[in-house]
């Protein structure tokens, strides 16, 4: 999705702007001109120059606003993002609640069934034996803290 | 000798070679597969290195890229598309070697190379880095201001077409690499109260979205459009090999020390030292005309370049603390999370794992030989594993990956924004390495810049008062003056696409 170089022009001067105002709260060193906000403001002024230089740029090119370039049709592009950020929300949401073997277990399957298979069966064996894998490298060998859920109840009690 | 002998003893442990035969099996399949990096290797495998040691971290990452990067040219040769950016300059002449029924001696010649440039970067760097840093132990602040700041500015020179998007992309790195306490006064920046970032972002979900989420959501898409490859068998890898090699004896000796000096060179990777290698290497032939119909002399300079670029990137690394390449800024950012701070000191207070890193080097590139061809005759059975099987994996090991390192959820989220970004960022042809560096880098340059600046009581003269900081400086303000220059003309010149 290519942008004209106006916008990602105006986009990285307001960054800019916005770094340097964050930036003026932040005090100096006792004694000194300088602190803690020095090199924000240095870096927030860089992009704001930065970003006005691309905007004149752009200024001159007749660029579109916005670009779709790819062989993929755009619609297909989106429901693939909203795929992958919709695994990660779940993820993060759900798996503190049903623990870390259901939600891979779920949206491996959920994953290899839209972008592979076609077929359950085979989505849900390989979504499993992915997700004992992953459990065991990083849970068991790694000691990572991945939270069993509703299984600990199953298996402790 | 004793040294020698000590780090001797730290490599040659079951745990070490383990790692190395293992991550060298991750690397061959991940530089297998088109589309996947020898970089996202080496994200991939940064939240596993978290849990190891110093050295065994270093030979995991050392062993995947090299290997990768070998891997990399096996797709190119069999189905011209390069599998990481690194072997695209000679994927026509493989592929045309192929075509004429060399693929064998095509790969063989491959492998053979980028051993060879492998151990020469190697003998180079463990010959060069410990004189520099001798000579290094002498810099104060003001000199690793200034060296940090030229570091940054060369990545974003030669990191692609456009300075000026290259600069952005740095300047943007600086802010993520600023969130959080500042280490000299104490206060908190670009917190907004959120209790998550005030130890900062941390450089693993960065990793992982820059380099992993971003080709996710470029590549999934194309997933279900794309037909099954279906790659030739290959029945005499290594056919021929050793007199080639001995005929462009010099074509190999050439790429492994251009590569080593190129990759020494802060953003300046392997995928540049392949081209440069290969333009070389074309412009001293006899026979220029036969370059790209199946000429082996590109080729083999070209393979030895790339790999000993690897080893070049670690001179800047080692004896400065400051990346050459993307894969040296992930070790950079393992070694400091392990309380180890590369500079000239690490030569003189951890010698023997300095020696151990140059022992490591050298086992990972000799293991080329053997795991390359056990590849070559592979190739076929990783080249046939559907991407629709690949992508859902990575996206679930990416997002494991990302919580491992603080066991936070909130890194999940930074990494998913972050991967967002780079995806939008790479459409528009903004380079990711200089942002990567800066995140690295940016403590180091702000650090010694205030340290420098107390140091003076606010005089910025004494930022140049010594011989070397004052060649730095100017070094530094020529680097941002064609920065600036560079990016103004590269907007006069408007890609046809966009017209």
């Amino acid at each position: 999705m290519r942008t004209n170089d106006k916008v990602t022009g105006v986009v990285t001067a307001a960054f800019g702007a916005a770094v340097i105002y964050a930036s003026l709260d932040l005090k100096n060193l006792p004694r000194q001109d300088y602190g803690a906000g020095t090199f924000p403001t240095v870096i927030g002024g860089l992009l704001v120059l930065f970003g006005a230089i691309l905007l004149l740029r752009g200024l001159g090119n007749r660029e579109e606003w916005l670009a779709w370039q790819h062989p993929v049709p755009l619609m297909h592009f989106i429901l693939t993002l909203a795929a992958i950020c919709a695994s990660v929300v779940a993820y993060v949401y759900l798996t503190p609640v049903v623990g870390f073997p259901v939600v891979s277990f779920v949206l491996l399957s959920l994953l290899l069934y839209t972008f592979h298979h076609r077929r359950w069966l085979p989505s849900m064996g390989m979504a499993l034996t992915a997700t004992a894998i992953i459990w065991g490298v990083f849970g068991q060998l790694l000691h990572v803290p991945l939270e069993l859920g509703l299984l600990e109840k199953v298996i402790y009690s | 000798m004793s040294d020698l002998l000590q780090a001797a003893s730290m490599v040659f442990t079951w745990e070490v070679c383990l790692i190395i035969l293992a991550a060298s099996l991750f690397g061959l399949f991940m530089g297998a597969i088109p589309g996947l990096t020898a970089t996202m290797a080496t994200a991939l495998l940064v939240p596993v290195t978290f849990f190891m040691d110093p050295l065994p971290a270093i030979a995991a990452i050392v062993s995947a890229t090299a290997m990768a990067i070998v891997a990399g040219d096996i797709p190119g040769a069999l189905l011209r598309i390069p599998g990481t950016p690194a072997s695209a300059v000679y994927t026509e002449e493989a592929f045309a070697m192929g075509k004429q029924g060399k693929i064998g001696l095509a790969l063989g010649l491959n492998v053979t190379c980028s051993m060879i440039g492998g151990v020469i970067g190697v003998l180079i760097l463990a010959f060069c880095a410990p004189m520099i840093a001798e000579f290094a132990i002498q810099f104060t602040s003001d000199e690793y201001f200034w060296l940090a700041l030229l570091g940054l500015s060369c990545a974003i020179l030669v990191s692609g077409a456009d300075p000026l998007k290259g600069g952005i992309s740095m300047l943007a790195g600086l802010v993520i690499a600023m969130v959080g306490m500042d280490s000299v006064s104490g206060q908190m920046r670009f917190t907004f109260g959120n209790y998550d970032l005030l130890a900062g972002i941390s450089i693993l979900p960065v990793l992982i979205g820059l380099f992993a989420i971003s080709e996710l959501i470029r590549r999934m898409p194309e997933t279900r459009n794309r037909a099954p490859l279906s790659p030739p068998i290959i029945k005499n890898p290594f056919e021929g090999v050793g007199s080639a090699l001995w005929k462009y004896k010099g074509g190999v000796l050439r790429g492994g020390a251009l590569g080593t000096v190129i990759g020494a060179l802060p953003g300046a990777g392997a995928d540049i030292a392949s081209w440069i290698s290969y333009a070389v290497s074309r412009k001293l032939s006899k026979t220029p005309e036969k370059f790209g119909t199946g000429h082996p002399e590109g080729l083999v300079s070209a393979s030895a370049a790339n790999n000993a670029s690897l080893s070049g990137a670690y001179i800047p690394a080692l004896v400065f603390g400051i990346p050459g390449d993307t894969v040296t800024a992930i070790i950079i950012g393992v070694l400091m999370t392990k309380g180890i701070t590369p500079g000239p000191d690490v030569f003189v207070t951890q010698g023997p794992l300095v020696n151990a890193i140059f022992m490591v080097f050298i086992l990972a590139n000799l293991l080329l030989l053997p795991l390359g061809f056990m590849a070559i005759r592979g190739a076929r059975h990783i080249l046939s594993i559907p991407t629709g099987i690949l992508f859902p994996l990575i996206l679930m090991f990416c997002i494991v990956g990302a919580f491992a390192a603080n066991n936070a959820m909130f890194d999940i989220w930074i990494m998913l924004g972050i991967g967002v970004m780079g995806f939008f960022m790479a459409e528009n042809d903004f380079p990711v390495g200089p942002m990567i560096l800066a995140v690295i880098l940016g403590p180091i340059v702000e650090s010694n810049f205030m340290r420098s600046i107390l140091k003076s009581n606010g005089d910025l003269t004494a930022f140049v008062d010594r011989p070397i900081a004052m060649v730095l400086a100017i070094a530094a303000v020529a680097v941002w003056s064609m920065i600036i220059v560079n990016g103004v003309r590269a907007g006069r010149k408007v890609p046809a696409t966009a017209k």
